[in-house]
């Protein structure tokens, strides 16, 4: 059965309907099973009040992080353990509040703005959201550019968050005061991939991973560029490219084009090899110096992804046939509870989301005579009142309290269950499913990716990741410099596929639309950031947008414990992460296995400030990067 | 001598955005081939990386920048000018400075800090701020920085044709 929480069920056809006899199937009151809870505020003020070793530590903000983000925790100090986790989004973002009543094609500019980061998956998810509301059908070319863009997206984001952000973490400069044993037995340990990345030993790869200063901080800067100037290519600008429509691309690209940007694509061959190798070194160092590191940031593997990187000859816009075109994605979508791949079709895990405000700074949408919009989606399936096609943004500042609300950002779960969004679920469900297109350079096993990187300067390798047994911070890292080279390799396959096509004198990258102004419709973008799942939720109403609603990577990551106290999985993996640092003054504690662990998933909120008048109405507005928060 | 007047803000946040204004009122001058106007708001890391490889025998020798900046204790509209002391914060300010400026922050501070801490800027750096009236979304500048905008576009026609020069 797919749902477990959720009151679906399926036929013998595969159809899912709606659980019957029960008054408000949706409005189940029990915990799903087997789900870590945090404890109640008033247990925590309890043992805060009898106990001199157990701590309120706050991290606000968490920095090397984009955006807003902070984090409250109670440490017993003692059992060198987290009690409770906070995490506590400081910013609101807003774009669903300003999108209403507009044209819906300025959806892709202005969504694109909720990320300085990934601008351009916004404007990209938009336009598949619009596409799919108003039947309108990308010609071939303009899939494969799409998918090119995407990838050299990821091309500056995954170094980004792996040298400059969560990087230092691992580096000298931080794990020789936090841990000196540790740095002692780095110097005397010889890295196992020192012929591929060039590093004899840990502390020596750990001194370059120093930032400002370390060779790798510095050439992750490098690489970014290299990434940015491959998009400037085919695409225009960017941030905020002008050249996603929906239907395509508008940009013209010609094999000279593609040519500039092979040559760009062509220097992560090495880079990808050396990274993955790096982070493999850096795991397996850790783990062996104290197997306890397993336990960093570890969660239950429940994760959510919507697959990415369309193949041009299944893609057909629809949602009818989201199933179909999603399941011949570069990267299949895909929903896995406890490791365990639960399903791969987009219509299935379109109809487990909900999004739930219980310790959000919003009011709650349904009740109260608020009709629910939508009962199925537009093939008959069930959705519930929290699905974020019903779901209606309702800002309420307020104080905030652990007992009541304490963020901006929502609460979504699937089949009830807090999952995890990075570009590691996308790794893991293409393995798992093996539904990947044919590829010369991947290979699916149902265990692992294998990845064929071809010759530079170091020779063709063959990288492997396999699908971990312990799901933790360390594992986020190393799956994300795995995807340095799957999302190489991915646009190295779309890049000779929109040659091909090119020399075939295929040159179209768009299709002709118009917005319609009479009726209803509704769309999604099913999409992906660097940091995992994306979807813009569109309802159209005669020509203007009458519900907007994005859920990002950090949405998921960072939501607050929902209404079943279930934790959200930043404050589930910190939960669960032992306090490893090699101090017993809490005055010293610099709470750097917290930090690794809330890093690892790559956090995004939003630096947008919309700041709210009494009645909840946007009145000012400061600016940019916001691909963490939903709302 | 080479000199850079370059803008620093985001577009349409009315008077935060009052630099393209000033840079769009220059460019209808004739300031000579040796002046290049520039918004210079697309990432300080990649303003770094186009300073770095500008041609040895072209580099910048004077860069002056202009910004809608808000600091307390300033009129709306006030104009600032000063000479960049060279000074960085401490390596911790600068790392959050460059991780800003990667995820999309664009700011005349951060982009001062990343340009100065990697040798980007020539010794003459002068810096041009306006303090904002409105906070919003918009394309229209308050009368202030209206007045402001004015002002500032005859101080930097000066300084380019260097008929000022800075004390």
């Amino acid at each position: 059965m797919c749902f477990k929480n959720l009151p679906v069920e399926f036929d013998e056809r595969g159809q899912p309907f709606l659980r019957g006899g029960i008054p408000n199937p949706y409005e189940a009151s029990a915990a799903p099973a087997n789900v870590p809870l945090q404890l109640s505020s008033d247990q925590v003020e309890e043992l805060l009040r009898r106990n001199g070793h157990i701590k309120s530590v706050d991290f606000d903000p968490v920095t090397r992080v984009a955006g807003a983000l902070a984090f409250h925790a109670v440490a017993d100090f003692k059992e060198r353990r987290v009690l409770e986790a906070r995490s506590v989004a400081t910013l609101f973002r807003g774009y669903e509040v300003i999108m209403v009543g507009r044209d819906p094609r300025d959806a892709i500019f202005i969504t694109s703005r909720a990320c300085g980061v990934c601008g351009g998956v916004h404007s990209t998810c938009s336009a598949l959201a619009i596409e799919m509301a108003i039947d309108c059908v990308p010609p071939p070319l303009g899939v494969l550019i799409r998918n090119l863009a995407l990838a050299l997206e990821f091309l500056y984001d995954h170094p980004l968050h792996l040298h400059l952000l969560a990087g230092p973490d691992y580096s000298a400069a931080i794990v020789e005061p936090t841990n000196p044993t540790l740095f002692a037995r780095a110097k005397k340990t010889e890295a196992r991939h020192a012929e591929v990345h060039g590093y004899a030993t840990i502390a020596a790869l750990m001194q370059d991973l120093n930032p400002l200063s370390g060779k790798l901080y510095v050439e992750a800067l490098h690489m970014t560029r290299l990434a940015r100037e491959a998009y400037v290519l085919i695409c225009g600008k960017y941030p905020h490219p002008q050249t996603i429509v929906p239907g395509g691309m508008s940009s013209t690209v010609t094999p000279t084009v593609l040519q500039e940007m092979f040559i760009r694509l062509s220097q992560f061959f090495d880079y990808s090899k050396k990274i993955s190798c790096i982070w493999d070194d850096i795991t397996d160092f850790f783990y062996e110096a104290d197997p306890k590191y397993k336990d960093v940031g570890r969660r239950r593997a429940n994760m959510v992804d919507s697959g990415i990187f369309d193949h041009p000859d299944a893609y057909d816009a629809t949602y009818k046939n989201a199933d179909a075109w999603g399941n011949r994605r570069w990267a299949t979508p895909g929903a896995i509870v406890d490791g365990e791949l639960r399903t791969t079709d987009l219509h299935t895990i379109n109809m487990g989301i909900e999004e739930f405000v219980e310790h959000s700074y919003y009011e709650e949408w349904t009740g109260s005579g608020q009709r629910q919009r939508f009962d199925a989606d537009p093939t008959g399936k069930p959705l519930s009142p929290y699905h974020p096609w019903n779901k209606i943004t309702k800002p309420r500042p307020q104080g905030q309290s652990w007992k009541e609300k304490y963020t901006w950002d929502t609460a979504p779960r699937w089949d009830r269950l807090s999952m995890e969004a990075g570009c590691y679920s996308r790794l893991w469900s293409t393995a798992v499913a093996r539904k990947l297109p044919e590829s010369p350079f991947i290979e699916a096993t149902g265990h692992s990716l294998k990845v064929r990187v071809p010759k530079g300067a170091l020779p063709e390798m063959e990288l492997e990741w396999h699908v971990p047994k312990v799901w933790n911070a360390f594992e986020r890292n190393r799956a994300r410099a795995h995807c340095v080279a799957f999302t190489t390799m991915v646009a190295m396959n779309n890049w000779l596929a929109a040659m091909d096509r090119l020399k075939n004198g295929d040159t179209r990258t768009s299709t002709p639309f118009e917005i319609p102004r009479t009726g209803e419709q509704r769309g999604v973008g099913f999409w992906g950031a660097g940091r995992g799942y994306l979807t813009h939720h569109l309802v159209l109403d005669r020509g203007a947008v009458a519900n907007y609603q994005i859920l990002t990577p950090s949405t998921w990551n960072a939501s607050p414990t929902d209404r079943w106290g279930q934790p959200g999985p930043y404050e589930e993996a910190v939960m669960n992460t032992p306090l490893l640092e090699e101090t017993d003054d809490p005055k010293e504690f610099r709470g750097i296995d917290v930090l690794r662990a809330i890093r690892s998933f790559d956090p995004c909120m939003p630096c947008t400030t919309h700041i709210h008048s009494d009645a909840g109405t946007v009145t000012r507005e400061v600016n940019t990067c916001a691909c963490g928060l939903d709302d | 001598m080479r000199t850079l007047i370059g803008a620093i803000g985001y577009r349409n946040l009315r008077d935060h955005s009052a630099a393209f204004e000033v840079l769009e009122r220059l460019s209808r001058d004739d300031l000579g081939t040796s002046v290049l106007l520039e918004d210079v708001s697309y990432n300080p890391i990649a303003l770094v990386q186009w300073l770095d490889e500008q041609p040895a025998d072209a580099r910048f020798e004077r860069i002056i920048l202009v910004s809608g900046v808000q600091r307390p204790g300033r009129d709306p509209g006030a104009v600032t000018r000063y000479q960049w002391s060279r000074a960085l914060p401490s390596d911790e300010l600068i790392q959050q400075a460059i991780t800003e400026a990667v995820t999309g922050i664009i700011s005349l501070d951060n982009t001062i800090v990343i340009a100065g801490y990697f040798g980007a800027l020539p010794p003459w750096v002068t810096i041009i701020e306006i303090e904002p009236a409105q906070h919003e979304f918009g394309s229209e500048l308050s009368p202030p920085v209206e007045r402001a905008v004015e002002s500032v576009t005859f101080l930097i026609r000066d300084l380019a044709l260097q008929r000022e020069t800075i004390q």
